[in-house]
């Protein structure tokens, strides 16, 4: 997961390296990805999330469709 | 101790939050023989452990040792996701783990990084607990049921 300047960035990249373009967030959507997913990580109880919990952390932060789904 | 009681769970329980609270507080994860001493366990035990969390997909090692490579979202080595909290200086595995950075730490964040295309600097910031408007977007170019193949890559 890299950080761009721009989705035009993002293209440039991928057609550079002859791949297609994965999936683009916004700043504000990484960061509440980044606090939903290791928010309790420090925790002593924490534990990983099993695909259906992690799908609807993706889903909260608008990531749906094939490119997030674990199930 | 728990270790000496034969509970692998609670070991790797105690395993994990000692990996953690040495790269927090030194920047660095630490060996299995530092982590024998305090937990009361021997060396072996403690690879053991190791390489069960990486099992989990909790933690990854370097390959072909038992040495904390990944504590998500820490890396054990600099990468282009510096992150300086206070006056203590980390490494996020990516973009995504930068940003989880001052999430487990719950403190104010500067992380720097580049973009790929055109190697133009990139900052973000967060000040309480809000990330401040900056340029720039984040891309996924694995999917998610494909990270695991190659966690490094991902």
């Amino acid at each position: 997961m890299l950080l761009f300047r721009s989705e035009e960035h993002v293209t440039a990249w991928s057609e550079q390296r002859g791949a297609t373009p994965g999936a683009t967030l916004t700043l504000e959507q990484g960061w509440r990805l980044a606090r939903a997913w290791f928010h309790d990580r420090l925790s002593p109880e924490w534990r990983r999330k099993t695909p259906e919990e992690t799908e609807e952390v993706f889903a909260g932060t608008g990531l749906t469709g094939p490119f997030w789904r674990l199930t | 101790m728990v270790a000496a009681s034969g509970d692998t769970a609670a070991l790797d329980r105690d395993v994990r939050l000692a990996v953690y609270r040495r790269i927090i507080d030194e920047g660095l994860p630490p060996t299995a023989p530092e982590l024998a001493g305090p937990l009361d366990v021997d060396a072996a035990a403690i690879e053991a452990s190791l390489h069960r969390l990486e099992d989990a997909h909790m933690l990854s090692l370097a390959p072909g040792t038992s040495y904390v490579w990944m504590a998500f979202p820490f890396s054990a080595i600099p990468t282009p996701f510096e992150v300086r909290v206070g006056d203590r200086r980390y490494f996020g595995n990516c973009i995504w783990d930068a940003l989880g950075i001052p999430v487990c730490l719950d403190g104010d964040a500067t992380i720097d990084s580049y973009c790929p295309d055109c190697s133009e600097p990139l900052r973000l910031e967060i000040r309480g607990r809000s990330l401040l408007p900056a340029e720039g977007v984040i891309h996924f170019a694995v999917p998610a049921a494909r990270w695991w193949e190659d966690i490094g890559a991902t």
